[in-house]
């Protein structure tokens, strides 16, 4: 039957209202030397709520900046970002970030790591047992709920980051190089266990990660937007429209990859030659 | 014989003689290059037949 084909790119369209909004948004910061270097030079771009978007640019192009913009711990030099149309003026539970480090509490368990994220949002005590039993066994670590966390492994203790941010029942995921510290097996792993937990989050949670891994943007993403050599500016969007979960032999996702690939080394060789010419 | 009021594209077609399930495809694959200016479109066959259809965008933005 025909009928049966599937294809991805029958989703709906974005609804008018955007989760998040970039106007024009110019971060600087000032270097350890007391230099202001422009991070983001005018970036505008928009994320629809339920989606899966990728920031992905060279060392140094402002994605920590913009993260940190849209997690509340920074303010703009000029621009909006905007949350559900207002602008961000701080940090709040709507939004959840994993960071490349877990920071994890070492002196608490892994279950109490978890529970505290809770306590911290006024989840009643009889009602965070359970919501972070349920996350550890989503994440599959149940098993290590009173560990310690220096008894686990680094991609374990990253799963335990996740449950805790999740638990909390964020409307947006922000992700800064979330698995940029772990081994080859447990990224994978990780990137398998997101795209699972975005899937079953039913198209109502927004994750926004920035990472330099094109490999990981585009196995993660239903877009990836392109980054500049500093200061960050988009200069491609790739949409993908393949099942997930996603596997990179996919003919689809390999070619997006090599293609993305190009365009960064392209602009990494012409910021290497624009700071020669300096 | 050439019909000579068909187009060279609508001659291909006939001679083809489309099955239903063929003209869908199309139907789609239409679909998608219509709404595309670059990118890649896969299309995944298993035993003869089509059975999903992915696919790229890509925009420039700078």
């Amino acid at each position: 039957m025909a009928n049966a084909i599937r294809t991805l790119a029958d989703r709906p369209s974005a609804p008018a209202e955007p989760k998040l909004a970039l106007r024009d948004l110019v971060v600087t910061r000032r270097t350890a030397s007391g230099e202001t270097i422009t991070a983001t030079d005018r970036l505008s771009f928009e994320v629809a709520t339920g989606e899966f978007v990728c920031l992905l640019g060279p060392s140094g192009c402002g994605k920590t900046s913009l993260l940190n913009v849209l997690a509340g711990l920074v303010m703009p030099s000029s621009g909006e970002a905007l949350l559900d149309g207002r602008p961000i003026t701080g940090p709040g539970p709507d939004r959840a970030v994993l960071f490349q480090e877990p920071a994890l509490f070492p002196w608490l368990s892994v279950r109490g790591n978890v529970e505290l994220g809770l306590e911290l949002i006024g989840v009643p005590a009889v009602e965070r047992r359970g919501v972070a039993q349920r996350w550890l066994a989503n994440v599959h670590l149940e098993r290590w709920a009173d560990a310690q966390p220096h008894e686990l492994s680094a991609g374990m203790r990253q799963r335990v980051a996740l449950a805790r941010a999740l638990a909390a029942d964020p409307d947006i995921l922000l992700g800064d190089e979330p698995f940029g510290a772990l081994d080859a097996q447990a990224r994978e792993l990780l990137q398998r266990e997101v795209q699972r937990v975005w899937v079953e989050s039913d198209n109502r949670k927004t994750f926004l990660f920035v990472t330099h891994n094109v490999r990981e943007a585009t196995l993660l993403a239903d877009r990836v937007l392109v980054m500049s050599a500093a200061p960050g500016r988009l200069l491609e969007e790739f949409r993908i429209h393949a099942p997930r979960p996603r596997d990179l032999d996919d003919v689809l996702i390999a070619r997006v990859v090599s293609e993305i690939h190009a365009l960064l080394m392209q602009e990494v060789d012409a910021s290497v030659a624009r700071e020669m010419a300096r | 014989m050439v019909d000579a009021s068909k187009s060279a594209a609508e001659e291909q077609l006939s001679e083809l003689a489309l099955t239903e399930e063929e003209k869908l495809v199309l139907a789609k694959v239409a679909d998608i290059l219509r709404r595309i200016q670059f990118g890649t479109v896969v299309l995944v066959v298993h035993d003869g037949k089509v059975v999903q259809v992915e696919m790229a965008e890509k925009f420039r933005l700078r």
